[in-house]
């Protein structure tokens, strides 16, 4: 073996990271543990093997290991929750008849004009990222709504998924709140200001292309005519409740955008999405269809078991990679490699820390990357902060977490997550591709900061 | 079958009752434990800081803030430690400074712990060590915490998506109205203590403490007030002193007297656009010259190898040492080719920059009846002496009660 390699093969922390990688593998593969499990195995199994090793004594090592553990599991406690409270609002509106009623009314208007439909369903499905900073609460809201929609005109299952799931990643970039840019924002000490511009310029062409490019070719010769028989339920639904089947929707928009953008400047406390998610919910009890709340409840909480449960897993992977140095170690290597090999490690180790979590991934490489974009190589801080933010969303879009592509693959029916996946690979490289353009060009469009 | 899931159900609610058990014991433990701070004679009083906002009686933020007075009638210094009780040299340097500081003229406030509810926790995903012991010089072993860089989500949360920075009800005639104060931050930042200046008289026990601080200064009337952070290896602003543009010419004082005796700092102007830190806000909304110094920390940054109670002391770390291999360095903003930066040496450098700022004071304000005077330090090259020694010994419990 090289002696470079040796050296960083054969660290602690390599073993470390073997360790955990293994375990997750055997645990997901050969046992088809839930990935949840798994990842709560591994991060149990690396920290034994990496603080034993560091000569923590056995007593400690499983005191902090415990602790470790449920202090990781609370990481993403406000994101499990409002998964848990979007599925019930998912699946009240299922149940109500307000996705049928909608999918009806939209494909009427704008039957006309299927560009410009595919456009604006495009931007729908963005808008509750654009406004949370969350790509699970875009893909859950206005995803779910516009997956009949898309699959009434015409686009197959795994194609309307992979729609709803870029939709999902760049609306959670889009300005004005992007979270993803707000963590690495306060990692460095940038304020969160002037990004509405690159943001702008970094999501908005990819949506309209890639809508355009996996929507147009099939539905470019809708026939409405033809269409509406499939249409009978949906037109009867929307006729049977008329306007106030519509009102939960309208409730969701009013209240996230009035405690998302306006709450805070007249001193209002934000309700916080869980809670907007559930007023909308309880409203589209009373709007359509009789809906028993003590069976659709317990039916969203078991269909978002499974993601919450990842969520979870992750909190304690990334704590325990953390407490054994395997996110330092993973970190450095990344920064050993040329410098000129800086921007492809940028784009390929990001998404793939995104695996594990997106928000991690812009904590545990983001930030140090930023530094290197904004500071050492004298980039625009603020085009590169908003261009890495971009590709860490690629991060949910990642197995086994995804959490954008599971959602998608959810909403849309589609059984094999990977299906959205592989549909997705091109849109993917062109954004990692545009994305990292403007991470190295990055003062070639100073011009675009503002807002 | 069902009796099958049954047993496997029973079993993993035990693991888990177990689990929660003896986890709840360590949180419990670290929620409530108290550090012993060793009061000597030079410490002539302590209050509330709910003397200076009412809202905080009860709650965790209202901390005790020590008087160190000298028999003289002088200036006022405000020390702040424990900002970001992640950053132990902050905390530490404040408890040497209250427990050390010998004050013959003015007096010299210090809040060790002024974010007490930071102390109480550990910021998940961080696997980070929940205490740091010390061995003094009579071999009592203390304990102090090692804690989060934001409060305690039991004494506020949720938070909210994005928090919307403002200055409350604060007006200031060194604050033009055409000067936007208001800020989006990220979420978690409602959390920050320096992000929360001047702060809101009723708003969340963060920007409670924050109003308190403000409030003190300005009714006390304080001359200067010094916030004790640490940073990242890799992040800019490091071993450096950051001044609110009131500030900028004793900061520079500052940094030419320590630089003079080899103690090397940065100096770097606070930024406008950047709202809710003290050495802006404190700036702004009080007349006290306001000043942060931050120091590195390689327990705290994201290049950081395996994580315990030594990396915080000893601030020894591989992971560190190949990164400051890459490119000469360039990548850290701390000279690390010793292999190591440890605590002793980070709040040597805190108490070090204190005691030459309360100087450089003294020579800015030039007047007799608004000087402080630090017996432990007559002059700069006392300062220097007292530096390296604490270098030199390398263990922070000789410079404990």
């Amino acid at each position: 073996m090289l002696p470079e390699l040796k050296e960083i093969f054969m660290t602690p922390y390599m073993i470390t990271f073997f360790v955990m990688v293994g375990v997750f593998m055997i645990g997901c593969f050969a046992l088809k543990w839930p990935v949840g499990v798994s990842m709560l195995a591994a991060a149990f199994c690396g920290a034994l093997e990496g603080m034993l090793v560091h000569g923590t004594s056995f007593s400690q090592t499983i005191t902090d290991t415990a602790r470790m553990m449920v202090e990781g599991e609370f990481g993403y406690i406000d994101t499990i929750l409002t998964i848990a409270c979007a599925m019930i609002f998912m699946k009240v509106i299922e149940d109500s008849g307000a996705l049928d009623a909608l999918s009806s009314l939209l494909i009427e208007k704008f039957h006309k004009a299927p560009a410009v439909l595919l456009i604006l369903i495009m931007f729908i499905i963005m808008f509750p990222g654009m406004i949370t900073g969350s790509s699970t609460a875009a893909v859950l809201s206005a995803g779910s709504i516009m997956a009949p929609v898309l699959m009434l005109l015409g686009l197959d299952n795994v194609t309307a998924g992979s729609v709803i799931a870029m939709g999902g990643i760049l609306g959670m970039i889009a300005p004005p709140v992007n979270t993803a840019a707000l963590v690495i924002c306060a990692g460095i000490d940038v304020p969160y200001v002037g990004f509405t511009g690159p943001l702008l310029l970094l999501t908005m062409p990819l949506a309209i292309l890639f809508v355009l490019m996996l929507g147009l070719p099939k539905i470019k010769n809708l026939n409405y005519e033809k269409l509406k028989p499939a249409l009978e339920k949906q037109d009867a639904t929307r006729k049977q409740y008329g306007f106030k089947i519509y009102i939960p929707f309208l409730v969701l928009v009013v209240l996230m955008v009035f405690f998302k953008v306006f709450a805070a400047r007249i001193g209002v406390t934000d309700l916080g999405m869980p809670v907007i998610f559930l007023c909308s919910a309880a409203v589209g009890l009373f709007t359509g269809r009789k809906i028993n709340p003590l069976k659709a409840v317990p039916a969203a909480i078991r269909t978002a078991t499974p993601v919450m449960a990842i969520l979870m897993g992750v909190g304690m992977f990334i704590e325990i990679m953390t407490a054994t140095g395997v996110r330092g170690f993973i970190v450095v290597t990344c920064l050993k490699i040329p410098e000129a090999l800086w921007i492809l490690a940028c784009c390929i180790s990001i998404p793939l820390f995104g695996a594990v979590s997106s928000f991690g991934a812009c904590s545990v490489l983001g930030v140090p990357f930023a530094y290197i974009y904004g500071t050492y190589l004298g980039g625009n801080v603020v085009v590169c902060l908003a261009a890495i933010s971009l590709i860490a969303a690629v991060g949910d879009m990642m197995p086994p977490t995804a959490l954008a592509g599971l959602f998608a693959a959810q909403v849309t029916g589609v059984k094999k997550y990977t299906k959205i996946l592989v549909k997705c690979i091109i849109p993917i490289i062109i954004l990692l591709v545009w994305a990292g353009f403007v991470l190295v060009k990055s003062k070639a469009f100073a011009w675009s900061v503002f807002g | 079958m069902k009796k099958k899931g049954l047993i496997s159900t029973c079993i993993i609610l035990c693991c888990a009752i177990v689990l929660a058990t003896v986890t709840g014991i360590s949180f419990n433990k670290k929620r409530n434990f108290v550090e012993d701070i060793v009061v000597g004679s030079n410490v002539k009083g302590t209050f509330k800081l709910d003397e200076y906002n009412e809202n905080l009686k009860g709650t965790i933020g209202d901390v005790d803030v020590y008087v160190l007075k000298g028999e003289e009638e002088g200036g006022k210094v405000l020390v702040l430690g424990g900002t970001h009780a992640n950053e132990p040299a902050g905390h530490m340097a404040a408890i040497v400074i209250l427990e050390q500081f010998q004050v013959s003229k003015g007096t010299v406030y210090v809040i060790p712990n002024i974010c007490q509810s930071g102390l109480t926790h550990n910021d998940p995903l961080e696997g980070t060590p929940q205490y740091l012991h010390f061995t003094t010089k009579n071999g009592d072993v203390r304990t102090f915490h090692f804690g989060s860089r934001a409060s305690n989500p039991i004494d506020q949360w949720p938070d909210p998506d994005t928090y919307l920075h403002t200055s409350g009800d604060w007006t200031s005639a060194k604050v033009s109205p055409d000067v936007n104060t208001t800020q989006t931050l990220s979420g978690s930042e409602v959390r920050n203590q320096n992000r929360c200046y001047p702060g809101i008289a009723d708003g969340t026990v963060t920007e409670r403490v924050s109003y308190a601080v403000t409030n003190m200064i300005n009714t006390l009337k304080i001359d200067m007030v010094i916030d004790l952070h640490e940073s990242s290896p890799e992040y800019a602003v490091n071993n450096a002193i950051v001044a609110h543009q009131d500030a900028l010419s004793l900061a520079s004082d500052t940094v030419l007297q320590l630089g003079d005796r080899d103690i090397l700092l940065r100096i770097e102007p606070s930024p406008a656009a950047l709202r809710g830190l003290t050495h802006r806000e404190l700036g702004d909304y009080t007349d006290a010259y306001a000043l942060l110094c931050e120091v590195g920390n390689p327990s705290q940054g994201r290049f950081r190898g395996y994580t315990d109670e030594a990396l915080a002391i000893t601030g020894k770390d591989p992971c560190y040492t190949d990164a400051y291999a890459i490119n000469g360095g360039a990548l850290l903003y701390v000279d690390y080719s010793s292999g190591d930066f440890p605590l002793s040496l980070r709040v040597a450098r805190h108490v070090a920059t204190v005691a030459q700022l309360i100087d450089s004071m003294n020579f800015e304000v030039d007047d007799e009846a608004r000087s402080v005077i630090v017996d432990n330090f007559p002059d700069p090259d006392a300062i220097k002496e007292f530096y390296d020694e604490m270098v030199a010994a390398d263990d922070l419990g000789l410079y404990l009660n």
